[in-house]
């Protein structure tokens, strides 16, 4: 039997990002409000324009752009917020396709005058909106730079202006002022570090360690026995090391600890991956059901994490990724289990962020949304369709785009960004 | 020449070991060591290095894969200027290997290297009908097409039958299983004995996999995750409704619960000196101490095939001043559960040790509960050649998990050989 | 572009008998806008190993790079004796195949196939188009091939090149002069590639078949030499890379060639030739 289906729209192809592309191909158009304090001159082919008029707009008649920066940080009142508008808004239509919106701003808990902290607020919604509206592939993200993190925004703004972030849309970041290695080579700002990563045999966990491998680090992939043929392949095709183990077992945490220091001396980069769905609506979900998803997708990190700081197993400058899901921020229907033990992770590292701080590391969750993954085959053909379309982008993320989004907060450039949930989502409708 | 420091294993990698025609049914013995070797490669990172050697072998192995080892360092991992040979000692194979790795790794040759061996029973080679042979050899001969054409004449429709390979010895006709039968009864070891012991193989081999200590000892392959033979719920009960398959009339006890299945699997082993596992921060398990091999006269001699391991140890004992009790693990090989209980009813036995090993007294009996801990043949399969890998690479890890402490490790091979080795703890 | 989503692999020998009754009075200038699907299709480990067996792969949990094509071929086969196909599926000739992996493919994934006809153009001797395929997993494109084939035409619309450099010298020059193996191609490959491959075109079956169609004896399958090429580089390969080939003359059976392969940088480049004459059966190269 043949079943017929209608050719559906196509989506646009995102721009993904390879070490050999330069940071930006078309010009950049920069600008900012009075007060601003972010230097952009480094940014390469940046138009910068400082004083925008109403009518004949900077952006107009010029372009596509790659990019349009607006540093709105010293932007204090409403008054000041036309100024956004009025930089942006003729400007917008000439970003090319993939291209980037990006407008930096002050951490409006940071302002003590209401209206200051009203007008930084309303970045938010306005960079949400025009997330929405952007077409063909293009982003809108918002980085809320605190006073003193200026210096510190380099490998954010690279992250947020390249094809890493394909996916991330809407999004809104602080970077707050943090003690920032120097990276000397931005096409391997992950060498020498040595990067561990669970459920790494397939799946996102393979396209993360792909991409840190990439990136330069050494990695160290972690799976369960059973998955090990797929991650010796993984571990023998980016020069890594293969170890497995099932990280719910009560000796895990000190067998992964004393794997690290013998071999490696510690780790800069852990990221929990690893996870499990027990789908089941809460009324025939089982005790089972319950435990299992909650022990490999939360316990087992709180536990890792717990003994790989008593152990003094990671670096200074260490960073800790933590694969959450939207669904830990929207709930799924038959995701009880699930959902909680995603929303857990949130709670885990927005209450060890400040800990992390104190030893100059970091801790930060990435919350994909619809990504094309072995879960997301099992759905329903119209169900998986709709969770494909209802975001900004119009499509399914990919593997790599969660991978990238990890890479990100693994460098070391990326000190200021701690205790934070990224979504890497397209800028779904759920969980917004 | 240089001073001897001893071998350091640091660790080791196998396939779980399948029943014969289970599901490593089509791989050959390149794709099985080939997997096993790339896993090892994987969990070490050894990706594009230059080894010292690779030794490695089979025990049934076809005529185009001379070469075994070399081939499959080729199709791996390894850089392809990695020297490799092949060994055969029967079951005596992988630790043999082991043996000439350490040894050039002591005597300064080499500062690393690859042990390890496979077997199939499932792909093993069949030979052409002897008679069939010997007239395409002729055919091969002959100058002439009318030569050919009159040996070709001579070849009849029974001679296409191929000679269906044996588990036999050549000399004596019998399978091991029959001259393991003989020694089963010369020893009196009973039905209830030998089904005990196979017991406690698939338990402690159960516990072993379930406690995570083939974590980073194994890797599966082709969709199997553990040993296929093992059976967590053996039991007297089960074993005993076995019929016996060896052995005469009363004195026949030895079961298919009680003998090693033909099995497919590969194993192998990563040695080094102590400065390159310092130097690449690989944790050292254990170091290769001393190893001795012996042979019975098993023809004429009245010797059980099985009982070298019998003669090979005391050497080994007395040339490191040693005694039998003076170790913390005993891995003995369990071709047949007969064949272990023997040769350690052989240690406590007066007349043997005085009329056989030419000792004042008997070595005694070991502590049975240092022995084959995390199972042995019996439950995981003994594919020939792989066992002597599976059994240093578990050896060298019991001993790092103990952190201290002497392992033995001895293997019967066909021919009347035996295997032996001292691994201690580093 | 209408894409129809099959719902099992259609049997080859169907599709051959249909392409012979239906072959002629095609005709046309355009090649059909259908795209074939076969949706989630799953690894047979027993046919894999066979298939294993016949190129000289390894048995493994990873797909040889070329095995895709063998579950995608009875698609384009299908597209190709459609009856708004232009031309008649006896006679085309398979010039060329390139296949891109981002990753190595386990035999444990499912794998989501589309195929299509593209790129009708002209060639030198005739017609030329390619069989594209596209290869998903988990909505991922992680395995894509174009297969070129030719249809002769006495009075092609290009001009005959004459006296044309071949491009490929290294073939010609290594496979034939210093070749880094001979291989003794024997009579039956094209039978046991047909069984596990389905590629049941009489042409590589058996002499007499071969003769109907002007060959002085079975040839082996194009895609059979490739893959056996790609075996040859086995455990050297890294797992993105894309596999070219161009197809230079029919492979008869049985027949010795030789292989040449020259490493540089990762990348590739291999060449078979007749081992006597030195007549080029294929030149190809790897990039990573």
């Amino acid at each position: 039997m043949k079943v017929r289906v209608p050719g559906l729209p196509a989506a646009t192809p995102l721009r993904r990002y390879s070490p050999d592309q330069p940071l930006v191909d078309r010009p950049v158009l920069t600008g900012s409000a009075p007060g601003a304090r972010i230097d952009l001159r480094w940014i390469p082919l940046a138009v910068t324009s400082h004083s925008p008029l109403a009518g004949e707009g900077p952006g107009e008649g010029s372009g596509p752009w790659s990019a349009i920066i607006f540093d709105a940080t010293g932007i204090t009142d409403v008054a000041g917020l036309s100024e956004l508008h009025a930089f942006i808004a003729p400007a917008f239509r000439n970003l090319r396709p993939c291209g980037r919106l990006i407008v930096l701003g002050t951490p409006p808990e940071d302002c003590t005058d209401p209206a200051a902290a009203a007008a930084q607020r309303a970045l938010d919604g306005f960079i949400r909106s025009a997330g929405k509206e952007a077409r063909s592939g293009s982003t809108a993200n918002l980085i809320y730079v605190a006073a003193g993190a200026e210096s510190g925004l380099e490998s954010t703004l690279r992250f947020f202006l390249s094809g890493r972030s394909a996916y991330v849309c809407g999004q809104v970041v602080r970077v707050r002022p943090a003690k920032t290695p120097p990276t000397a080579d931005w096409t391997r700002p992950l060498k020498d570090r040595v990067a561990v990563v669970t459920g790494a045999a397939r799946g996102i966990g393979a396209a993360i360690a792909q991409t840190l491998a990439r990136d330069g680090a050494q990695v160290v992939c972690v799976d369960v026995p059973a998955a090990g043929s797929a991650l010796a392949e993984v571990a023998n095709t980016i020069g890594g090391t293969a170890f497995q183990v099932d990280i719910t077992a009560a000796d895990a945490p000190d067998r992964l600890a004393s794997y690290l220091e013998q071999r490696h001396g510690g780790a800069d980069v852990f990221v929990h991956n690893a996870g499990i769905t027990r789908d089941r609506s809460l009324v025939n979900l089982t005790a089972e059901n319950w435990s299992s998803v909650l022990a490999v997708n939360l316990d087992a990190q709180l536990r890792i994490n717990e003994t790989l700081l008593a152990r003094n197993v990671l670096h200074p400058n260490a960073r800790v990724i933590c694969i959450s899901s939207t669904s830990g921020i929207a709930g799924n229907r038959g995701q009880t289990n699930y959902a909680a033990s995603k929303a857990g992770i949130i709670g885990m590292v927005q209450a060890m962020g400040p800990a992390m701080a104190r030893k100059d590391m970091t801790i930060n969750a990435v919350a994909p949304g619809f990504i094309e993954t072995a879960m997301t085959r099992a759905m329903p053909f119209a169900t998986r369709e709709i969770g494909r379309r209802i975001n900004s982008l119009n499509q399914g993320g990919l593997p790599v785009d969660v991978a990238e989004t990890v890479a990100w907060l693994g460098q070391l450039g990326t000190a200021g960004v701690n205790g934070q949930v990224i979504r890497v989502c397209g800028q779904s409708i759920l969980g917004a | 020449m240089t001073d001897l420091r001893p071998a350091a294993i640091l660790g080791g990698n196998r396939i779980p070991f399948a029943r014969a025609n289970g599901p490593y049914a089509r791989a050959s013995n390149q794709d099985m060591l080939t997997a096993a070797l790339d896993g090892l490669v994987a969990r070490f990172g050894l990706q594009g290095a230059r080894l010292g050697e690779v030794a490695a072998g089979a025990v049934l192995k076809h005529s185009r894969d001379f070469n075994l080892t070399r081939e499959v360092v080729l199709g791996s991992r390894l850089l392809p200027s990695t020297p490799a040979y092949d060994v055969q000692q029967a079951c005596g194979t992988g630790l043999e290997t082991t043996i000439h790795v350490a040894n050039k790794i002591a005597l300064g040759q080499i500062e690393n290297g690859i042990a390890g061996g496979v077997d199939t029973a499932s792909d093993a080679p069949i030979a052409v009908n002897e008679d069939l042979r010997r007239v395409l050899l002729q055919v091969n001969r002959a100058r002439s097409v009318p030569q050919r054409l009159a040996l070709l004449r001579k070849l009849r429709p029974t001679q296409i039958i191929p000679e269906t390979p044996r588990n036999a010895e050549p000399r004596t006709g019998m399978s091991m299983g029959e001259h393991a039968a003989i020694t089963a009864s010369q020893w009196e070891i009973s039905r209830e004995e030998q089904d005990q012991f196979a017991v406690s193989s698939h338990t402690n081999l159960a516990a072993a996999w379930s406690r995570g200590f083939f974590d980073d000892l194994a890797t599966p392959y082709l969709g199997l995750q553990k040993d296929q033979n093992m059976r967590p719920d053996a039991s007297m009960e089960s074993l005993a409704r076995l019929k016996p398959v060896f052995g005469k009339d009363g004195a026949a006890t030895m079961t298919a619960g009680n003998s090693t299945p033909l099995s497919d699997g590969a194993a192998t082993v990563l040695l080094s000196t102590d400065a390159w596992a310092s130097e690449h921060r690989l944790p050292v398990l254990a170091h290769f101490i001393d190893a001795e091999t012996a042979a019975v006269d098993y023809v004429h001699g009245g010797e059980g095939l099985l009982m070298a391991p019998a003669y090979a140890v005391p050497r080994l004992l007395e040339r490191n001043r040693l005694s039998l009790q003076d170790f913390d693990f005993y891995e003995i090989h369990e071709a047949f559960a007969s064949t272990v209980l023997a040769t350690l009813k052989a240690w406590e036995d007066p007349a043997f040790s005085r009329d056989r090993l030419g000792l004042s007294k008997p070595l005694g009996p070991i502590d049975r509960s240092r022995l084959n801990v995390t199972g042995s043949s019996l439950a995981a399969g003994h594919p020939f050649a792989a066992t002597g890998g599976r059994i240093v690479a578990t050896l060298a890890k019991l001993l790092a998990e103990k952190g201290s402490g002497r392992g033995l490790i001895s293997i019967c091979a066909a021919g009347g050989q035996g295997v032996v080795a001292i691994l201690e703890a580093a | 572009m209408t894409l129809t989503r099959l719902e099992k692999t259609p049997g080859l020998g169907r599709l051959y008998a249909k392409a012979v009754t239906s072959a002629r009075g095609r005709h046309g200038d355009r090649l059909p806008d259908i795209t074939l699907e076969l949706p989630e299709a799953t690894i047979d480990r027993d046919q894999l190993a066979s298939y294993a067996d016949v190129c000289g792969f390894r048995k493994s949990d990873i797909l040889p790079a070329t095995y895709p094509h063998v579950l995608a071929f009875p698609l384009a086969v299908s597209i190709m004796v459609d009856p708004s196909f232009p031309f008649a599926l006896p006679g085309l000739v398979h010039v060329a195949n390139r296949i891109t992996q981002k990753r190595a493919l386990r035999a444990d994934e499912r794998l989501t196939l589309r195929v299509s006809a593209s790129d009708l153009r002209d060639h030198p001797r005739g017609r030329q188009f390619d069989m594209l395929t596209e290869a998903t997993i988990e909505g991922d494109p992680v395995w894509t091939e174009s297969s070129t084939y030719l249809r002769r035409d006495p009075h092609p619309a290009l001009p005959r090149e004459r006296g044309r450099v071949n491009q490929h010298e290294f073939g010609r020059e290594n496979a034939h002069s210093s070749p880094s193996a001979i291989w003794r191609v024997p009579r039956n490959v094209g039978r046991r590639y047909a069984a596990v491959s389905g590629d049941v075109n009489p042409i590589h079956l058996n002499p007499l078949a071969a003769r109907l169609f002007g060959f002085r004896r079975a040839i082996a399958h194009g895609m059979w030499l490739k893959a056996r090429c790609l075996a040859a580089l086995e455990g050297r390969l890294l797992d993105a890379l894309t596999a070219e080939v161009e197809f230079k003359s029919p492979l008869l059976l049985p027949s010795t060639v030789g292989f040449a392969s020259h490493p540089q940088d990762g990348d590739w480049t291999f060449a078979v030739a007749e081992a006597r004459s030195g007549r080029p059966h294929l030149n190809g190269s790897i990039q990573v």
